[in-house]
């Protein structure tokens, strides 16, 4: 029904296009909720109309029309920024987070802030990080050791750091459009593919592979964007009024994202679907074959990310 | 209401002759400009995305350049030498035998006017030649033409699966039971008609004739064999398969049929290449072979395997293919610009309340996708039209529990019977064109038959089983992830 | 059916459009042929086959419109066009060409507005009607394709429009470069072909169906027999 919002004259309607549902998945329900409450607290002055499922724009698209000012927000995910800023290979690289609150606490750090800011010149600023959560991996076969993962074909988003880290594991990588992959998979286009627990969960990923496991080897997240130029249009007080909802959604769901990713874990065991724990000396050899994707991409990142990743990894 | 004039304004631009991809397109762009603040660079990003950004579109290139090989092949001359051969001894056998070559032909491509003119330009005259009445013989082929989008692959069905995000393995899938449906409906009234009117029958030529044109035409229908079972093997993506489909019917025409490319004989005088019906036995054993032995092997000319892929025939099958792709795209494009434009001012979520609030059930929103379907198709290509009006109802079809599915084919089977229903009708222009026949006198010769086709939507609306059958057997039941 | 060639030159641009259009068709299918063969003769994957193979359908596509328009293939309705009497028939013709030369004079400013920033060129004023070029326009050069590798033969570009900085993939500005190529060369086919049925050389804009040339042919053959 946000979907459906009649703004009236004089508001300032903000266009939210995602790519998602907008009842089950995180990011929808966030868009969603944010749309109420600014519907809601800010009734009068502006209105958040949100175009889910990519009826508006796919994630590619997004961020051009962004920038034509043909929409005002979106929240696409990480891997889509790196065209803007290397920096955000980061959280592609495997095993840089220990787990989603050390995500969570990097992306609130200085280090965070920064890395909001800095596609500025581009003329995109970020507001929020959203999680989805921790990826895992599932195939058609069992995952136990890197070496299992070798030779199979796997689905990536088409990100250069998650490429090169399925050729670290001598498994194959093929881009493919997401609406693609359940078919793929069950028909053995390709052998398998990595999730969140609740992606493998809502697009059933489970039902059409041998099992999946519980690597927590990569991040899921999104990045709420706006154009710089539309927020500079923004009278400091509705600006200020807005950014602080986003802010309240942003923590209200973001808190949730864990426990998020546990139900839909425990859903896919209850459905019959087979969840697999690696050994820490299992973990340890994924570890080891993929770790070596940082050196790769350490100039991209900034060296000075990579510590404060692992600094808040040994803290918390 | 504001979407009223723009339908008004598409409708009008059509009638007085501007080209339906302009009309949609401009349309869009007025809308446009004058109700929202969307900038006119967005049009051209949907243009461009149009394209660029649907991946499942991309099948439509390949199987219509699969279909162009297979057509300049010389496929459907063997395909019919097949049919006679299986059925040509019964009761009014050859025009049976015709609606059994166009169901294969179907098999082979994935347009319903390129049936009608691949089978149709030899079926016709062979049927008046052995004493059926012209009316008779367009009738049946105009009817049976239309499978060509019911049978997969079909054009349509990628359209309508790239609109509504269902799996286009799905479709194809479904489409093969109501496909075979049909044309046994078919073929069952008219053997009830040559009974009755006693027409011709052909001879029964044994199972020699059988095997021998089955080994001649299997090359050809080989190509069902990798499109289907390379979907559902799990070799490749439908997008894929189309590809090697072409590629397939590529290596077919230029050396083993050898009617196109390097190692085709040319004769002295080259008039109408595939058309040749000098009565039924033309169109039936001999001709085939004979004039395949005219033609160099590859052993006589070994760098055919080289200059094939510059040879003139090859560079003009690829050239009419893409012409057409780019005649169908364009109005797609155009209609996906119409969709963008209906989506950005929320349009779809408007029609779709009202007609939620109007209180329809799942029969009579289906009776009115019906209407809908065949109004609009007076006045629009097939797949333009699915990229407008799927968006619109789908929304409304999960809402009430039909199946993705299931709208899909009802969509399709309606899209056949626009094709042969006045006043404008895209299977009786082609079979005017291809009979020689004014429109009017097809469309009464194609009135029997359409009256079957009617039946057959009936059934098809109210028994989803024969949509979602071999969809669920195959592939598990429909999922809807969105 | 060609386009209305009488000078050499006529000749070797039909050739040309002709000759474009099968190459780009005939390109897409072997690279996801290629793709195929890849993946089940050796485990490889040609990482940008896919992006590479959309780009050049909408290449394809783009490019292919105009040449369609100058032979007279775009799809549309007769119906009604067909009863009417000649005259106001030619009426009709005249104002339909109208109309589509306002749609790809639309379409062109909208393809330079939406490639300019890409190209570090300011895209127009006005809502509808360029009132000259914008000012200060961010500008998105940088803006690269997913997985397209860079060519050299564009590395040009990174001095003349990215200040220097070297580009890792292929940037956006090249595919969609066709945008306003395509859009300027339908606008120039539709100002043609309305000015050719003013001066009676051309009938109308449209074919009533996509298979009017087999049907020509077929009709032909049989009308022989
Ligand atoms: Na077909
Ligand atoms: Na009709």
């Amino acid at each position: 029904q946000e979907a459906g919002e009649e703004c009236s004259d004089g508001e300032i309607v903000v266009k939210f296009s995602h790519v998602t549902n907008a009842d089950r998945h995180p990011k929808g329900i966030a868009a969603s909720l944010l749309a109420e409450r600014v519907n809601d607290e800010m009734d009068g002055t502006m209105c958040v109309q949100v175009f889910p499922n990519s009826t508006l724009y796919n994630d590619d698209q997004v961020l051009e029309a962004m920038l034509q000012g043909d929409v005002q927000l979106a929240a696409p995910s990480l891997s889509k920024f790196e065209t803007f800023t290397k920096q955000f290979r980061l959280f592609d690289l495997p095993f840089m987070f220990k787990n989603i609150d050390a995500v969570d606490a990097f992306q609130n750090s200085e280090a965070g802030a920064e890395m909001k800011d800095s596609m500025q010149r581009r003329g995109l600023q970020g507001l929020e990080f959203w999680h989805n959560g921790m990826k895992q991996f599932s195939a058609n076969v069992p995952l136990e050791t890197p070496e299992d993962a070798a030779g199979l074909k796997f689905r990536v988003q088409p990100s250069d750091v998650l490429v090169a880290q399925m050729e670290a594991l001598d498994a194959s990588p093929q881009p493919m459009a997401f609406s693609e992959v359940y078919g793929a998979l069950q028909t053995g286009v390709v052998d398998g593919q990595e999730n969140t627990w609740s992606n493998i969960y809502g697009q059933k990923f489970f039902e059409v592979q041998d099992g999946v496991t519980e690597t927590n080897h990569g991040v899921l997240d999104y990045l709420v964007v706006a154009s710089v130029d539309w927020l500079d249009s923004l009278d400091q007080d509705v600006r200020d009024q807005f950014t602080t909802i986003l802010s309240e959604v942003t923590q209200t769901r973001n808190s949730e994202s864990a426990a998020v990713n546990q139900e839909a874990k425990q859903a896919i065991i209850d459905a019959g679907g087979t969840v697999r724990t690696l050994s820490p000396e299992q973990r340890q050899q994924w570890v080891d074959a993929m770790k070596p994707v940082w050196s790769e991409f350490e100039s991209d990142v900034g060296a000075e990310n990579i510590e404060a990743a692992q600094d808040i990894n040994a803290s918390s | 209401m504001d979407v009223v004039l723009l339908f008004a304004m598409v409708i009008g631009l059509l009638l007085i002759g501007v080209p339906i991809a302009v009309s949609l397109g401009l349309s869009s762009i007025i809308f446009l400009l004058v109700f929202s603040d969307t900038s006119l660079a967005s049009i051209a990003q949907s243009f461009y995305q149009g394209m660029a950004g649907h991946y499942t579109l991309l099948a439509i290139p390949f199987f219509i350049l699969a279909s162009s090989f297979m057509s300049t092949g010389g496929v459907a001359r063997r395909i019919i030498r097949f049919s006679i051969a299986l059925v040509g001894h019964l009761p009014g056998g050859l025009a049976i035998a015709g609606v059994v070559a166009c169901m294969m032909f179907a098999a082979l491509s994935g347009s319903s006017p390129a049936t009608v003119v691949a089978i149709g330009s030899i079926v016709i005259a062979g049927m008046r030649q052995v004493g059926y009445s012209r009316d008779f013989a367009a009738g049946v082929i105009c009817n049976a033409g239309t499978l060509g989008i019911l049978i997969p692959p079909s054009i349509v069905m990628v359209v309508y699966a790239s609109a509504t995000d269902v799996s286009v393995g799905r479709m194809f899938l479904a489409g093969v039971i109501p496909g075979l449906l049909a044309g046994l409906m078919l073929m069952s009234a008219i053997y009830i008609i040559a009974v009755k009117r006693d027409l011709p029958r052909g001879e029964w030529l044994g199972w020699g004739e059988v095997w021998a044109s089955a080994r001649d035409a299997g090359w050809g229908l080989f190509l069902v064999i990798i499109i289907l079972g390379g979907i559902y093997g799990g070799i490749f993506t439908p997008t894929e398969a189309a590809a090697v489909a072409a590629v397939y019917a590529f290596v077919i025409a230029c050396f083993v049929y050898r009617d196109m490319g390097p190692l085709k004989h040319e004769p002295e005088s080259v008039a109408a290449p595939y058309v040749q019906p000098s009565g039924e036995r033309s169109i039936g054993a001999a001709e085939a072979p004979s004039q395949l032995g005219n033609n160099y092997t590859l052993m006589q000319k070994p760098w055919a395997l080289v200059t094939a892929f510059v040879h003139r025939d090859v560079r003009d099958t690829l050239f009419e293919a893409a012409k057409l792709t780019v005649t169908l795209m364009f109005i797609i494009a155009n209609a996906l610009i119409l969709k963008h434009v209906l989506t950005d001012e929320q349009i779809p979520q408007e029609i779709a309340g009202a007609m939620l609030n109007a209180g329809f059930g799942a029969v009579m929103f289906l009776v009115m996708v019906n209407v809908i379907l065949l109004i609009g198709g007076q006045f629009m290509e097939p797949s333009g039209l699915i990229v407008i009006v799927a968006p619109l109802v789908f929304p409304i079809a999960i809402e009430l529990g039909v199946d993705p599915i299931h709208l899909g084919i009802i969509m399709v089977v309606n899209m056949e019977i626009g094709m042969i229903t006045p006043p404008v009708g895209l299977n009786l222009f082609v079979t005017s064109g291809v009979a020689g026949m004014p429109m009017m006198k097809v469309v009464r010769a194609a009135l029997p038959f359409l009256c079957v086709l009617l039946v057959f939507l009936v059934l098809v609306t109210y028994v989803p089983w024969l949509s979602t059958f071999l969809p669920t057997l195959f592939m598990g039941p429909e999922l809807i992830t969105n | 059916m060609s386009g209305s060639s009488r000078s050499g030159l006529g000749r070797a641009v039909n050739a040309f459009e002709e000759t474009a259009i099968a190459v780009i068709l005939g390109l897409m299918t072997l690279v996801t042929f290629a793709n195929v063969v890849l993946r089940y003769g050796f485990n490889e994957t040609l990482i940008w086959g896919l992006e590479v193979t959309l780009i050049l359908f909408a290449w394809l596509v783009i490019f292919g419109v105009s040449y369609c328009v100058k032979i007279t293939a775009h799809l549309g309705v007769d119906a009604l066009i067909n009863v009417v009497p000649s005259r106001p028939r030619r009426m009709l013709a005249v104002l339909s060409g109208l109309i589509c030369c306002a749609y790809a004079f639309l379409m062109l400013k909208g393809a330079w507005d939406y490639w300019a920033p890409f190209a570090a060129l300011q895209p127009t004023e006005g809502r509808w009607f360029p009132l000259g070029f914008a000012e200060g326009v961010r500008d998105r050069a940088f803006y690269v394709t997913d997985q397209v590798p860079m060519l050299g033969i564009f590395r040009w570009l990174e001095p003349t429009i990215n200040y220097g900085e070297s580009y890792e993939k292929l940037p956006r500005v090249i595919p969609y470069a066709i945008l306003p190529v395509g859009a300027a060369l339908l606008l120039f086919r539709f100002v043609q072909a309305t000015v050719d049925v003013v001066r009676g050389r051309r009938e109308s804009l449209i074919v009533s169906h996509e298979a009017e040339d087999a049907v020509a042919d077929a009709a032909r053959a049989n009308r022989e027999e």
